[in-house]
């Protein structure tokens, strides 16, 4: 392997967060919680955005031990078609969803940019807001797509230590560590408005990668100053494959770890998905996340078409119901916010909103 | 009567609302309710005419006495905010339009050059044009040659409360302007709210401060109070500090006494 950027080597002014994560922390669980609550209230109010993730294909030429899609899973393979997607989109605008990541596994045949790029134009029509989580693509594949409606990618780099990754990713393109490093950089060069960033908790030390990650997050926002950034903390849970995470992060754990990033990144949006539990992601509410994912399924297909009797990607801890979960954010006098974006702000790619595509919601 | 006039408008408060933040959109109605103010302003990408639960414009537009000011936060080009506004008032029909691009969407900085841009293209086009600006004199009145109605420089970051930490340049545009000079974001309690009247700004436009305060409609109150307080202060003419102390031992003896 080349040698890493040397943004990702220990830098200046992480100590504070570098203490803040640490096992014997001198700060209390408690302490970062109330500092963290305070800073979210003051930044983003009593609010919590909310979108879905629509899952356009699952099939993939990669060998990511951990992951239920990899090409060795006997996972039936199925992308959704022109027809299907709008099916899809009308099925999640009945639960007032406005805000949709689209999902694919690695680029394949089935799944190519092409496909990507006319669903990204499909959804840009439906919804407000587009972004995508799926291959690694280049500058001028990332400008076309911004052309078409994404206004941004989230991209795991799923562990930022080159060992374990070498290990995690058998093959396929997924192997490639440095190229997918440098993909946030090369959708910002291209003009996506906002990126997302993760590790996934459970492969590798988690306070090692949550310092790495929160090296590449500085270096992004110092290089691309117009970037919206965002961490997201995908934690491993029982999946498709059966397979157990090296490195287990408990609830603590990845409480601590939220706080930190709440307070060493006071504007960086934090996401929390259906991963975890209703009592997890009730209670982590006001407290650092600011954008929650919401009536999430993860199988191919999944919100037109119920029972399929598919696996998804991962098991969905949190299966409320949009108007059950509005309901519990209610509760704690959180304020659920579905639209928080305008097609105005897409840029050239404005096309405006396909009307036989939306329907009003009832539920929340 | 003291009053706040923008163009053809009138307003007897001087305290304007945001309207983002709030816990529901219940609560925020009732702070606006009992902050008195006419003048609110609402996020152009909270209106949502597809889902009533989630809009945040339509029920502010049935409280009778409020005129509401559209706003663009989430621009980050003049030509976005241009945009954002020709939408906010074919669905407000609202005159008024407060530009807010900040293209950094960590800080939230207002971006001074789009900003002017995007301003002098909505003042041709008949807006009453609300800029929200840095805390920068010359741009302030590069902004009133524009045909903007007001300025609004930031007393300090947005959701900082962190007060008037400008408040040397806010005194140079105070007293160079010939519009209503308008502070936004940055003020935590009603004595800076106070404060920035007593300065002599025209009004002050809170949001974070209410929305986040443990009784949002009792903090909408109090701060209604102080502008009105502050305000008057201004009109009635605050006493000088004193700042003149004669020296122990006369410095001016050699001139003699007579005149």
């Amino acid at each position: 392997m080349n040698t890493l950027p040397g943004w990702l080597e220990a830098g200046a002014g992480e100590s504070r967060f570098r203490t803040m994560l640490s096992p014997d922390s001198p700060y209390s669980l408690e302490q970062l919680a109330a500092a963290s609550r305070a800073i979210t209230m003051r930044r983003f109010g009593r609010t919590m955005t909310l979108y879905a993730p629509l899952y356009l294909s699952n099939h993939c030429p990669s060998g990511c031990t951990y992951c239920g899609f990899a090409s060795d899973r006997n996972t039936p393979r199925r992308r959704l078609e022109p027809g299907e997607i709008r099916k899809e989109l009308a099925a999640m605008k009945q639960l007032g969803i406005s805000d949709i990541l689209l999902l694919t596994g690695e680029r394949t045949k089935a799944a190519d940019f092409s496909y990507l790029r006319d669903a990204v134009e499909t959804t840009a029509k439906a919804m407000q807001r587009v972004s995508v989580e799926a291959f690694p693509m280049s500058v001028d594949e990332y400008r076309a797509l911004a052309g078409s409606g994404c206004t941004g990618i989230t991209i795991y780099q799923e562990t930022y230590n080159p060992l374990h990754y070498a290990e995690l990713h058998r093959w396929g393109p997924k192997k490639n560590y440095l190229e997918r490093l440098e993909t946030p950089s090369r959708a910002l060069e291209a003009g996506m408005k906002t990126v997302g960033l993760g590790v996934l908790l459970g492969l590798s030390d988690p306070v090692e990668d949550a310092l790495m990650l929160y090296r590449h997050i500085r270096h992004l926002g110092k290089t691309w100053w117009r970037a919206g950034l965002s961490v997201s903390f995908p934690r491993l849970r029982p999946q498709n494959g059966g397979y157990e995470p090296p490195f287990p992060v408990s609830d603590r754990q990845l409480a601590r770890m939220i706080f930190a990033f709440r307070i060493a990144l006071p504007d960086v949006e934090l996401v929390l998905s259906t991963r975890e539990s209703p009592s997890f992601r009730n209670g982590m509410a006001g407290l650092g996340i600011t954008r929650m994912s919401i009536a999430s399924r993860t199988t191919v297909g999944g919100y037109h078409e119920t029972e399929t009797g598919e696996k998804g990607q991962f098991e969905i801890f949190d299966d409320r119901s949009a108007g059950a979960f509005c309901n519990a954010l209610r509760e704690k006098n959180i304020e659920p916010v579905f639209k928080n974006w305008e097609h105005a702000y897409n840029g050239p790619s404005n096309t405006g909103i396909d009307q036989t595509i939306t329907s009003m919601n009832r539920e929340c | 009567m003291d009053s706040l006039q923008l163009g053809s408008y009138t307003f007897s408060s001087r305290l304007i609302l945001g309207t983002g933040k709030f816990s529901s959109t219940t609560v925020m109605l009732d702070a606006v309710k009992a902050s008195g103010s006419q003048l609110v302003t609402v996020a152009l990408r909270r209106f949502n005419r597809e889902q009533p639960g989630d809009d945040l414009f339509s029920p502010l537009a049935s409280i009778p006495g409020i005129t509401l000011m559209p706003n663009t936060s989430g621009a980050s080009t003049a030509a976005e905010a241009v945009q954002a506004a020709r939408i906010a008032r074919e669905l407000s029909g609202s005159p008024f339009i407060k530009v807010e691009i900040h293209p950094n969407p960590q800080h939230l900085m207002p971006d001074p050059i789009e900003t002017y841009e995007a301003s002098k293209i909505l003042a041709k086009e008949g807006f009453m044009v609300m800029p929200y600006i840095p805390a920068d004199p010359v741009l302030a009145k590069r902004l009133e040659e524009a045909g903007c109605a007001s300025v609004m420089p930031l007393g300090s970051a947005i959701g900082s409360g962190q007060g008037l930490a400008t408040a040397e340049m806010l005194d140079i545009i105070i007293r160079e302007s010939t519009i209503p000079v308008i502070v936004d974001a940055g003020i935590r309690s009603p004595s800076e709210a106070g404060l920035a009247m007593e300065m002599g700004c025209a009004a002050v436009l809170v949001n974070s401060a209410v929305a986040v305060s443990g009784n949002p409609p009792l903090m909408a109150e109090a701060f209604a109070e102080a502008v009105g307080a502050g305000r008057k202060a201004f009109r009635a003419g605050i006493m000088e500090k004193s700042g003149i102390a004669a020296a122990t031992s006369p410095l001016t003896s050699f001139l003699g006494s007579g005149t």
